[in-house]
Parts: structure tokens; sequence; C-alpha cells
């Protein structure tokens, strides 16, 4: 299908649509992003979910925190799963002056929380605290030949008001506590806003409305299976324990597609706008869908009357580890500007989109 | 000018539900009120009216031009002039693209060199006509970020790759939301409240000295007449007069005009926490003065300060543009200013201990009369 014609079909699609009216996904979604989850933590967030299921589902979960239910019987055995876990750091040492130093990583560009607060998640209750601007940050620059050194989490000196580690251990910090970012909501206009932690809740929240709003019926003889998974963002950890029981026939994995629908991105691919419909991610960094099921995907959602995209982008995503099983993957999504950044945006339409897409998927699927 | 009036209002109405009850002394709830306003050189006015509105309805509001308002209470013949400043360093509206997106320029040059850096991939307001609209700066994903573009694009970030995405679509759509060129554009005021009583946020420093010199008004609302000492918050302190030689503010050179004051008091911040040599926070507010030594001045503040139960930080230091009108003999003036951790960041932060001693001070030096 060209690009084009695929355009105004998704226009009309878009302006027709009564999709979305019940869906409970914004609202879920505005909620979960607050709740800290970050990956090999991710048991507030994973408790959430579960408190949320309908009262009949017999959800599982796993040590791991991976929560998961199936409904139905036959094939296919189709798998929807997103990933609870979110980006942030963990508390590597606290030094003698009551300063936190963070283990490397956090997958966020650490320019972006320099002088910015940030939350430690205790067992004691949240403590707040600011990563220092990097020393030196209101001198002049040198005019010498040394590059100034990269700001980096590694360089993360967050002060959180005391003087010395035993003033920050009063407070409940300890090694190994979690770190996130102090979450703001942006609201651009009511149904579009920005904030930290969209990927993935907002595939959490899509696949807990979509449970929610499940019909028994529309099941009929096959396998449905919902997976709320942990530890994507550090290597994919808790498909991978969930692939080892589960052998889906189909794997939707639900996550951002990272979309260049922002100023400072090169339009050359993944060029989908917010609010022109969900996604299918039809190609990223895990995986390849083949053409027949992005078309059979295509073909539901214009029956349905689903404002859809597809293309192709970076990263990747759950549904990949199940290939070596036997499944096919196909990612569906949403277009998320400013992807792995305190202000990921989404546009509720696409969310709601995504919504009825899953539930469209589950009635139609052949 | 009908822009900015009409922004003010806009703004009041955006805050309705927050304003506490003028006459209200406390000054950490003032700073909290104060610290919900944005503020930018050129663009004080919505801060100026909160002033106004925090303060007693017993006492005048004097206003002297460029936004600056003054009020006056009894004191020593001078005048003795007590000088707040009511702009944040901040950025505005440059353009607006076809696409929606907002283009930023300053007012006034930056304080340091990673000023504007600051700002990628942050949370914005935009303060229009029609009131706050909120908007993110752009950043490039992670995801796609090439070894080329992280150089350029986040450790080059600055104000000519900088966006504001407000989530219009057109120009037109950025103007129908109100959205106009100088707009100012800060920080939402997102308050952190840190361990040892200390607060952190963007400009807090600014708006606590700001409040500290409310509550002294509120609190001394009673010493009306007299004329002599006038306690002013200042519009355009970050921007610098031109001509040759020592620049001093714009707003301090046309105080000293004004008011021709005998002794001033700049009521400022001061870099504080970097280690040995600057001030430390939690140890009161700090007294500069450009030459050692005792003055009559300095004097009265160590006598305001005994008698407060506070301490005192001193620094000997360049006149600052803010400080340099005045210094000029036999005119007496000394900074007293409020430290302040990471200055110039988006996390300000202050320890509550100083700011209640800053305030404290203040006014045993008002009620004591000055330095007559």
């Amino acid at each position: 299908m060209t690009r084009p014609l695929v355009t105004g079909v998704l226009a009309l699609l878009l302006s027709a649509s009564s999709a979305g009216a019940q869906s409970k996904a914004w609202d879920i979604l505005r909620e979960i992003v607050l709740v800290p989850g970050v990956s090999g933590h991710e048991g507030p967030v994973s408790y959430f979910i579960q408190g949320r299921l309908p009262a009949g589902l017999k959800a599982e979960r796993d040590a791991m925190n991976n929560v998961w239910f199936t409904v139905g019987s036959g094939r296919p055995h189709i798998l929807f799963v997103a990933h609870s876990d979110e980006l942030g750091w963990v508390v590597d040492k606290i030094t003698p002056g009551g300063r936190v130093r963070v283990k490397p990583g956090g997958g966020i560009l650490p320019q972006t929380v320099e002088a910015r607060p940030v939350l430690i998640h205790t067992g004691r209750g949240e403590v707040a605290g600011i990563v220092s601007p990097r020393p030196g940050y209101d001198e002049r620059p040198s005019q010498g030949e040394t590059p100034e050194a990269p700001f980096t989490a590694e360089a993360f000196d967050i002060y959180l008001g005391v003087a010395t580690e035993a003033e920050a251990r009063a407070l409940g910090v300890a090694e190994g506590d979690t770190i996130t970012a102090k979450k703001t909501i942006t609201d651009f206009a009511p149904g579009l806003m920005a904030t930290r932690a969209v990927d993935d809740r907002a595939g959490c929240a899509a696949l807990l409305d979509a449970a929610l709003r499940l019909k028994p019926e529309t099941v009929k003889g096959r396998t449905i299976t919902f997976a709320w998974d942990v530890q994507e963002e550090t290597g994919l950890f808790g498909a991978s324990e969930l692939a080892k029981t589960l052998k889906p026939d189909y794997v939707f994995a639900v996550d951002t597609f990272v979309s260049t629908d922002s100023p400072l991105e090169s339009k050359r691919f993944g060029d989908l706008p917010v609010g022109k419909g969900a996604v299918i991610r039809a190609v990223d960094s895990s995986n390849v869908t083949p053409r027949t099921e992005i078309l059979k995907v295509l073909a539901i959602a214009k029956k349905r009357m689903i404002p859809i995209q597809f293309g192709n982008s970076r990263g990747g995503n759950d549904g990949s580890v199940f290939l070596p099983g036997g499944a096919i993957d196909i990612p569906l999504s949403w277009p998320g500007s400013y992807a792995h950044s305190l202000i990921e945006k989404i546009d509720r339409r696409d969310l709601e989109a995504l919504t009825d897409l899953i539930l469209a998927v589950i009635s139609d699927w052949k | 000018m009908v822009h900015r009036i009409i922004r003010t209002l806009g703004w009041t109405a955006a805050l309705t539900g927050m304003v506490a009850a003028a006459g209200a002394a406390d000054v950490k709830s003032l700073t909290k009120e104060l610290f919900a306003v944005p503020s930018t050189t050129g663009n004080e006015e919505i801060l100026a009216a909160k002033v106004r509105g925090l303060l007693p309805k017993n006492m005048a509001v004097e206003e002297a031009g460029l936004g600056t308002i003054a009020v006056r209470l009894a004191g020593p013949p001078g005048p003795t002039l007590i000088l707040a400043a009511l702009d944040g360093y901040g950025h505005m509206v440059g353009g607006i693209t076809p696409e929606g997106y907002l283009t930023l320029d300053r007012p006034v040059p930056p304080p340091h060199a990673r000023f504007d850096a600051f700002l990628l991939g942050q949370p914005v307001i935009v303060s229009t006509a029609k009131g706050p609209v909120q908007g993110v700066v752009s950043q490039p994903a992670i995801h796609l970020l090439t070894a080329e573009r992280r150089r350029t694009q986040v450790e080059g970030f600055s104000l000519e790759i900088a966006y504001v995405d407000i989530g219009a679509r057109s120009e037109k759509e950025a103007r129908a939301k109100g959205v106009e060129l100088l707009d100012p554009i800060t920080y939402p005021a997102v308050l952190t409240e840190l361990a040892g009583e200390q607060w952190a946020g963007p400009d807090l420093g600014l708006k606590a000295v700001a409040a500290s010199l409310v509550s002294v008004a509120a609190t001394l609302a009673d010493r009306t007449g007299g004329d002599e000492t006038v306690l002013v918050w200042s519009a355009q302190t970050k921007f610098a007069a031109r001509g040759r030689g020592a620049r001093p503010a714009v707003a301090a050179a046309r105080a000293k005009a004004k008011w021709q004051p005998k002794r001033t008091i700049v009521v400022d911040v001061i870099a504080a926490g970097k280690g040995d040599g600057f001030p430390f926070p939690g140890g009161g507010p700090v007294l500069v003065q450009f030459k050692e030594g005792p003055s009559d001045l300095r004097k009265a503040f160590e006598t305001a300060a005994a008698e407060a139960g506070a301490s005192l930080q001193f620094l000997t230091a360049p006149d600052s543009p803010l400080s340099l009108p005045f210094e000029v003999p036999p005119a007496e003036v000394v900074t007293l200013a409020l430290p302040v951790r990471f200055l110039n960041t988006p996390s300000e932060v202050v320890a509550l201990k100083d700011l209640q001693a800053l305030r404290d001070i203040l006014e045993r030096f008002l009620r004591a009369g000055g330095a007559r």
C-alpha cells in the first residue's frame, strides 16, 4: 500500500472512528506513570496492575514480578505483552559527605537530569534529592584544548540536604535503593501530554484497559494471554523468563514506537505523527514483522475503523524473545516523541486506538 | 503594553485560590506564594502584581517605572533604600516556526555559560496573554542518537537548536493558544523539599529574597509616614546600562537617580556551598562589602543579627552591577545576600534557616532605625 493512500485512508478512519469511547486507558496511564518501578524493582507497579485486573481473572505472578493471565483455549495462542519497568538509577554508595552516587546506566540522557530533582525510593518512603550540577558549571569555560568531561550517571552526585553519611542513612537511604526523576505531567491540551515513563506504562495501560473491556465471547476457541513483564529496559529479562513457559503462536509486544515527529529528528524514517493513530512497529532493532502479518492487522483496523499507521524505527521489543520458540512478533504501538526522556509525548487518541486495536485483534485474528 | 496587562490578568486568574490573605508575614508561606509566579527581565508585571497583592492594604504602593514598585516606611533621614530584584534570568519566545514550535531568545545575557543547556528535554511554561501554556523543550530520542548528533545536539545544545513544543501543529495553532513573541518562558514552579529544612526550585533564591521584603514590609506596615525608608522591588536588575566603563544595572541607576539614598542595602542572592572561600548554606545571610573594614552599615547589621539571634557571614567582593551606582561616598552601600546552593540552575537550594535569618535581620535593622 502506498504511503499517500494509507494516509488518506487513515485520515478518513480517524474522523469516522467512534472507538475508544469506553476506554479508560488515558486515566489509567496518568495514574500508572507515577508509580515507581525501575528495572529489577517493579514490585509497586506490578501490584498496581494486578490490583486493577478484573476480579474474575486468575492472574499469575512470578518471583521476578512478571504478571500475566490467560483466557480461552485452543489455537492460535496469542500473547500480548507490555513491560512494566521504567528507566532510573540505583544507589551505589553514599559518600562521607552524605551525597549519593549511582551505578552506571539509566537510559536517560544524563544532561537532562543535571540540577534536577530525583526521588530515592527507600524502605521508609521517598527521599528527595537534587542531582548536583557539574563542578564549575557557572564558571567561564576553559579556553584550553582539553574538552569538557562528559556528564554521565557515574558523575551524579545527588544532594539530599544533609552533610554526612550518617544523616543520609538516617533518612532511610541505602545502597540498592532505586532512583527516578521527579515526574511532572505536561498537559499540552486535553488528551495530549508529556511525562516520564510513558515508555512503557502506556503499553501497560493499554493492556489493562483491554483486559477490563475484554468480552469472553470474543476469544472463541483460542488462547489469549496478557502479560506485563519486567526488566525490558535492561535486556528483555522478564520476557525471556516468560518465554520459558509460554509458547505463543503470535506475540503482540505493546511498546513505544520511537517517532521522529519532533523538530530535532531526521525524517528519514520513523516519521509517524503523534495523534494519527495506533502503530504497527513493523521493523525495529529486534524484529522484522512479515508483510503478510502487517496486512492482516491493517485489514482488521480498517474493518473496525481504527486509525492506524505503520513504519520502522529503532529499539528492541519483548516479543523478539519469543521468536526462537516459533512465535511471530507483531509489535503494536503508538507514535511516541522524545523516547527515553522526561518528556515522552503521547496523544490520547493514539492510546485509545491502540486499545481498540488490541481488542479487535483478539476478536478477529485468524 | 496592552498585551502585558492582559497577561497579568491571565496569570492572576490562573493563580486564583493561591493568594493568601494580604499582610501574611510568614516568610516561608510568602516564598511559596511568589515561587509560583514567573518573572523574567521585562516581564516582571505578574510578580509585581503578586507582591502588591500581598502587601497590607494600608501601604501606599509607589510605581517607579519599568515595573518597579516601592513602599515607604519611617526611618532615619536619608533616605535608606532597601532594594531587591523582581526579575529572574529566563527566556522568551523569539519566534514561531511554521510547524508550531517556538524558538527561544533571552532578554539579557545568561548568568553563566551552561545556563541555556539546562533547557534540554525539560518542561517549560509559556506565560501568554491567555494564561500559562505548557510545553517541553525538544530533545532527540536516545534510540536515534548517532555519535555526531550526540555531540552537536546534546553536548553542544544551545538556543540555536532549542525548540519549545507546545503541542501545536502550525503557527496558527500556536497563536490560537495565545502565544506571542516575547512571551516569557520559564521552568514550571515545582518545589522540592529536601532534608534539613531546605527547599529547591527554579528561581527560588530570587523569590525568597522578594518574599523576605514583603514579610518585613507587612510587619512594619504601622511604621508608615516619615517616608525615609524605601523598600523597592525592582524590575530589570539583570539588564546592564549601556556605555563605557563599568556597567551598572539599569534598575540600580534609576533607583539612585530617583531616591538619592544616603545608604543602600541591596538584598540579593549569592552562590554558596562551592567550597572554601565561598559562603556556606545554613551559615546565615552574607554581608558583602566592596571594601573590607568597619562601616556604619556593617556595624548596624552585626547588631541586628545579634538581636535576631542569627548568624551573619561576611565577604569582600567587587561591586556588583546592582550595587555599583550607590558606591559614591559619602553614601554607603552593602549587599545582604541569601546563600543559594546551585545558584542559577533549575534547582536553586535555599536553607529556610538562612531565609528566616535574612528576614529577621532586615526587620531588626529597620526597627532600630538603620544606621543612623
